[in-house]
């Protein structure tokens, strides 16, 4: 039965998403056929073959995850703070894919270097956890003595507990990132949860803008804040499913 | 205890620094390549079209930007393909609720993002029950293995076996399909296997992206099924790993173990993120 939930759950967003995003990924295509038959037009010994080769070049560029804008550099990608996410991502599995190891070498380490850190990182992530609960459960009994409240004190201090870490995790950090980034607080609610779900798409990522400049503690901070975000998070999901079942 | 996570802690940041080095050797050097390279075509680009001014490209540059982000790949040349169809938007659904999503897809509707959003809040802990309930099957088949076997011994040697073949047939096997039907090496597409089967999902390399390849219609329903089962095994053993390392610093370490209050709720014995199988020593 579960099985057969899972795949209509999976089959359900897809015809959801495809009555959502078709209409304006068709536009995008129009749009980008229209500007390229206009350069074209425009400057008429331009052949499209040339075009093509121009065009499969700046793709294989931007995959390589540079940024293509302008004369500015965004390099410093691979300078030892995006080094340091990037492992951040590879080993939450958030992998968030705007920057990748390009090298042969960089994606054997990569592999090896996942294969131990992931399940370190779920050591790690179930310690946070514990020490979280045991947290609570620790106010929950001084509360139980202090006022003696039955069963009422250990419901409270769990949704006390749940809001904090609901102010915490996913609604205060977006002020910061719509500080820092420029994206909107709805941006930034995205993609605190995409990346605290460990989906991590990639098109929200911090730290990219060449424009800005962010001071030194931010991406520490926010390696924190992925941490703990995910540890509180992973442990309310088990709350539901134990709840659940 | 606290003395534990906090030696955890300083390991977990030292590995991440380790491996922040190590890539940044790697790939410091391939990156100013690139950026070399590009910039040298665009610059040959200029040169053979004179009268092109630079902003033109500029914008072109932009339009391109824009149109590949929105999942329109313009490498192609046909506008029937769509990212968005049904089988195609399976698969993206696919890889949201196993939260590996590459990245060369993602919602660009503000709708699209919206339901993004609570489609996960459902979506990944069903996920996460669908594994576990797979985890605890194949751990029952393991327990049940485990009680046939009179010498420890044989015990060890059937996990071992259980382990290669799973190995085999889940990542070592499937590259050679992708290499062949995506046109990749053998390298790029085990690369590919285990990115995706550990759900990191970076998007450089994702199956059925290639506009100018032929894919029959069940490839893409095939992989997933292939990533349903990937996924199972890759959890029970990533979970063996983590035990095998907690067991191990248990032992060297004396970690005391964690002892919960009588009339605590929830008994901690699950991974939060994934099945927790414990193998019977």
């Amino acid at each position: 039965v579960l099985l057969l939930a899972y795949v209509g759950y999976v089959g359900l967003g897809a015809g959801v998403l495809q009555a959502l995003e078709r209409p304006a990924e068709v536009q995008a295509a129009q749009h980008l056929l229209q500007q390229h038959w206009e350069l074209l037009a425009n400057h008429t010994c331009l052949q499209g073959p040339a075009l093509q080769r121009l065009i499969e070049g700046i793709i294989q560029a931007y995959k390589s995850g540079i940024t293509l804008q302008g004369n500015t550099t965004s390099l410093g990608r691979w300078d030892f703070s995006g080094s340091f996410f990037f492992s951040i991502s590879a080993i939450t599995t958030i992998g968030y894919g705007n920057l990748s190891p390009s090298t042969v070498a960089g994606r054997i380490f990569c592999i090896l270097f996942a294969l131990f850190g992931i399940p370190l990182n779920l050591v790690l992530l179930n310690e946070i956890g514990q020490l979280m609960l045991l947290g609570v459960q620790h106010c929950a009994r001084c509360l139980e003595e202090v006022f003696h409240w039955q069963k009422k004190a250990s419901l409270l201090i769990k949704t006390c507990a749940l809001v904090t870490g609901l102010l915490l995790f996913l609604l205060l950090p977006p002020l910061l990132f719509s500080d820092k980034e420029g994206w909107s607080y709805e941006e930034g609610f995205y993609y605190s949860f995409i990346t605290l779900s460990t989906i991590g798409f990639g098109d929200y990522v911090i730290g990219m803008n060449p424009d800005h400049t962010y001071p030194g503690w931010y991406k520490n901070v926010i390696s924190l804040w992925i941490l703990f975000g995910m540890a509180w998070l992973a442990l309310v999901i088990k709350f539901c499913i134990n709840f659940l079942e | 205890q606290i003395s534990w996570t906090l030696l955890l802690i300083l390991g977990y940041l030292f590995y991440l620094l380790l491996g922040a080095m190590v890539l940044q050797l790697l790939e410091k050097q391939a990156e100013t390549h690139f950026w070399d390279q590009f910039q040298l075509e665009k610059l040959k680009f200029l040169q053979n079209y004179t009268y092109l001014d630079r902003q033109a490209l500029e914008q072109f540059v932009q339009v391109l930007m824009e149109a590949w982000e929105k999942g329109v790949n313009p490498e192609g040349n046909s506008t029937n393909l769509s990212n968005w169809d049904f089988s195609n938007s399976f698969f993206f659904a696919g890889t949201v609720v196993t939260t590996i999503v590459y990245g060369n897809l993602f919602p660009s509707t503000v709708a699209g993002q919206i339901f993004c959003v609570f489609y996960t809040l459902i979506g990944v802990p069903l996920n996460l029950a669908f594994l576990n309930q797979l985890g605890k099957g194949l751990n029952a088949h393991l327990i049940i293995l485990e009680r046939r076997v009179q010498k420890p011994a044989h015990a060890q040697v059937q996990l071992a076996i259980l382990l290669t073949t799973g190995t085999l047939l889940f990542l070592v096997f499937p590259p050679f399909v992708f290499s062949y039907i995506e046109s990749w090496s053998y390298g790029e597409s085990l690369y590919f296997t285990f990115i995706t089967l550990s759900t990191i999902g970076f998007g450089d390399y994702v199956v059925s992206t290639n506009p100018n390849k032929p894919y029959i219609s069940v490839y893409r329903s095939l992989t997933t099924i292939w990533i349903g089962f990937g996924l199972a095994w890759l959890a029970l053993v990533f979970n063996v790993g983590a035990d095998l390392m907690e067991k191990f610093l248990q032992l060297k370490w004396h970690k005391p173990v964690l002892s919960l209050a009588g009339e605590a709720t929830i008994k901690l014995e699950d991974e939060p993120e994934q099945p927790r199988i414990h193998i019977p020593s």
